[in-house]
């Protein structure tokens, strides 16, 4: 019944997009299917006992826990804000040529099916499933970027595209595996994520190591993990800002979500001990190379991008320490991290609309006057990135916080190396701002660019969003501590 | 009743075919052979399932084999070829870093060491029977030489058929680890068709100019028309 009402909500969306004409209009009918997604999934969280049973969802390979829904939600938030951005920025394209007018509505029909395509993918209980949809979101987040008409975005798409789809069949492989270890264990092979949270303790070690390697492989390469996050920077840099903060917020954490729960079904077994280092390593590595590669970065976008890569670096190490503490940082940290990120490609979409180079989409960001120009922008960016490098009272603080303090309990060396780390990441971030916020044309000479102007559709969101993050770092309400307690007693960390 | 003998000799004839093709796919430079070539690993795939379904009778291989026949030997190449035509690439000579020669003796390296690790991992489940196990390993070799021509060329028309090749070495690997239900192969299939023809589309645009390109798409009429104002 539900994913009647979410595929019914989309099926009416494609319609109204297929008939109308003005860019408008498509926007409009976008944000009302985000808004009528996020309405759903609030209705299910009052009135519903979660799981919701199968009778409500309407389907068996389908399921909503309190993971799958508190996933569900921050989507459909996410979405809702970036398709009202999306507004002025979409028309802001179109008004200097850079989105043709044939491709706009490609673009919203490629909209409106990713956000289902998500919600589909964290409601499947079938890991078959819910690898398929993973692998349409590649997809149709791919034409999203692919729609701007510039070579480097068909370029930035078709990369995107192998990297992902050659990393994910090897987590079809991992799925083979289990579905075989399943078999030899139980007799007959299931990949349903229920019944195989409730066998795992008895499938062999060796197999499960094998398999939940291989679907790691293909997770990790959706979320940007080191070694497969080489799409991931120019992706995001390339896509129009309201697609890029949807990559950022919403399409990583159907990777760390698909490592999440295949990292539950193999820390049932004794499998998990020789994954959990593995993984601890992978997160090390992507904390270094964003680090790293954060230093020289030029382009904001870029910037930002990278930063995206060392936030999945610490979830890995979150998943890794997989204490029930550890665990619940880790998803608090994907709540913090999405929202913040969100907001930063925002105000970033802004300084690129004012200051988009004539040269290419990739030459350095020359940015001048910006408090002049863009004030609001400016402290978006300022208060964003002091967020997400995990300043208090942000949220992102807490779970870097307890996520690295769950890190020095096992390693105290590791951490010690994390941290010098997550400060490069944060001194480029800094220097970054400080060398470009403070370049001002010379007073006597008269400033030779205009200022662009920004609907109020683009500021909204920013100042929303950062608003959101603020409080969930000073308010804890017992409700949402509970919530994010049953998920962790679901995963059974 | 077809002696199970015979079939398993069948089964290893058709093994060596899925070899050359794949040495085939890694080492041309012809762009055109390498699409009938495709076809041609396709069909000894389908031939493949159609003799474990006469030993072993689970009506899904037949299924599959149908369903593999209809959409990787008949669609996928049909559609490439016609794309192919139309852009009039012929050959793909720029390696990125391996030669033709250097990715043989890989892969060669590759299959001895994914037979030892298989050998480890299957160990004790009933995969390991002799001719079942070469058909994994052949399976995962297959998807790695796939993976070395997807990252090794540069045309994207080139990747694609990388990718191709490693999704049959999937489905190979599948046939003969274990038995998948119909759904999940299905599956599978759909998301190849999809990737196929979003990844040929935009390769339109990357071998020529972006005028060039949003033109062929008009032509293709895969692009809409501009709208009425």
């Amino acid at each position: 019944m539900i994913l009647i009402a979410f595929i019914a909500c989309t099926v009416a969306a494609l319609l109204l997009i297929a008939i109308s004409h003005t860019a408008t209009r498509m926007n409009l009918v976008c944000t009302a299917q985000a808004v009528l997604f996020t309405l759903i999934t609030v209705y299910l969280l009052l009135f519903h006992a979660v799981p919701v049973d199968s009778f409500i969802i309407g389907n068996q390979y389908f399921f909503i826990d309190h993971f799958g829904i508190f996933e569900v939600l921050l989507t459909s938030v996410i979405f809702s804000f970036a398709a009202v951005y999306a507004r002025g920025y979409v028309a802001g394209l179109l008004e200097s040529g850079e989105l043709e007018k044939g491709s706009l509505k490609l673009f919203y029909v490629a909209w409106t099916l990713l956000l289902l395509l998500i919600v589909l993918a964290f409601c499947s209980d079938n890991l078959a499933l819910f690898w398929i949809f993973a692998e349409l979101t590649t997809i149709t987040s791919a034409i999203l970027i692919a729609t701007l008409s510039a070579r480097e975005n068909i370029d930035a798409a078709i990369k995107y595209i192998f990297v992902a789809s050659v990393a994910m069949l090897f987590s079809f492989v991992g799925l083979i595996f289990l579905f075989e270890t399943s078999r030899s264990a139980l007799g007959s092979g299931t990949l349903n994520w229920t019944e195989l949270m409730q066998h795992a303790a008895v499938f062999p070690p060796g197999m499960m190591v094998a398999a939940t390697a291989l679907v790691f492989i293909g997770f990790a390469a959706k979320s940007g993990i080191f070694p497969f996050h080489t799409w991931l920077p120019e992706a995001h840099a390339k896509a129009p800002s309201a697609v890029s903060a949807i990559l950022s917020g919403v399409l990583l954490n159907v990777g760390i979500y698909g490592i999440l729960r295949m990292f539950a079904i193999a820390h049932q077994n004794p499998a998990g001990a020789t994954i959990a280092p593995l993984i601890g390593l992978f997160g090390v590595l992507t904390i270094g190379i964003a680090a790293i590669s954060m230093l020289p970065q030029k382009n904001l976008k870029k910037l930002i991008a990278f930063s995206s890569v060392e936030n999945m670096g610490i979830l890995l190490i979150g998943i890794a320490v997989s204490t029930p503490l550890a665990i619940f940082w880790v998803l608090f940290h994907v709540m913090a991290h999405s929202l913040t990120k969100a907001s930063l490609f925002f105000s970033a979409g802004i300084l690129h609309r004012q200051y988009r180079s004539r040269v290419s989409a990739d030459a350095i960001d020359e940015i001048r006057d910006v408090f002049r120009l863009q004030p609001l922008a400016a402290w978006g960016i300022i208060l964003g990135g002091l967020a997400i490098i995990g300043m208090p009272p942000f949220p992102v603080f807490f779970s870097k916080f307890f996520i690295l303090l769950g890190l020095g309990s096992i390693s105290p060396l590791v951490l010690a190396a994390v941290l010098v780390l997550l400060f490069i990441a944060a001194v480029a971030l800094g220097y970054f701002v400080i060398t470009a916020f403070t370049q001002v044309t010379p007073p006597g000479t008269t400033p030779d660019i205009d200022r662009y102007p920004i609907p109020l559709s683009m500021k909204v969101p920013i100042v929303v969003l950062l608003c959101l993050a603020v409080i969930l770092g000073l308010v804890f309400t017992s409700g949402e501590i509970s919530f994010f307690n049953q998920i962790v007693a679901e995963l059974r960390f | 009743m077809i002696d199970p003998a015979f079939i398993q000799g069948l089964i290893k004839i058709l093994f060596v075919v899925v070899v050359i093709t794949a040495a085939y796919i890694i080492s041309t430079r012809n762009l055109l052979s390498l699409v009938s070539v495709y076809a041609l690993q396709s069909l000894s795939l389908v031939l493949i399932a159609l003799a474990l379904y006469s030993i072993e009778g689970a009506p899904v291989l037949l299924a599959i084999a149908a369903i593999t026949f209809a959409s990787k030997v008949l669609i996928i190449p049909y559609f490439i070829a016609t794309i192919q035509e139309k852009v009039r690439i012929r050959r793909d000579i720029e390696f990125h870093f391996l030669s033709p020669t250097t990715s043989l003796i890989i892969s060669m390296g590759l299959m001895l060491v994914i037979y030892i690790a298989l050998s480890k991992i299957l160990a004790g489940t009933h995969a390991r029977e002799s001719f079942l196990f070469f058909g994994a390993v052949l399976g995962i070799s297959l998807m790695l030489m796939g993976m070395m021509v997807t990252f090794s060329r540069k045309r994207a028309i080139t990747k694609v058929l990388g990718y191709l090749t490693m999704e049959n070495g999937v489905l190979l690997f599948g046939l003969f680890v274990t038995e998948l239900p119909f759904i999940i192969e299905f599956l599978i299939i759909i998301d190849l068709v999809i990737v196929v023809l979003l990844t040929t589309i935009l390769t339109v645009g990357i071998d020529s100019t972006l005028e060039d390109y949003h033109k062929r798409l008009h032509r293709f009429h895969l692009w809409e028309e501009e709208e009425r104002p």
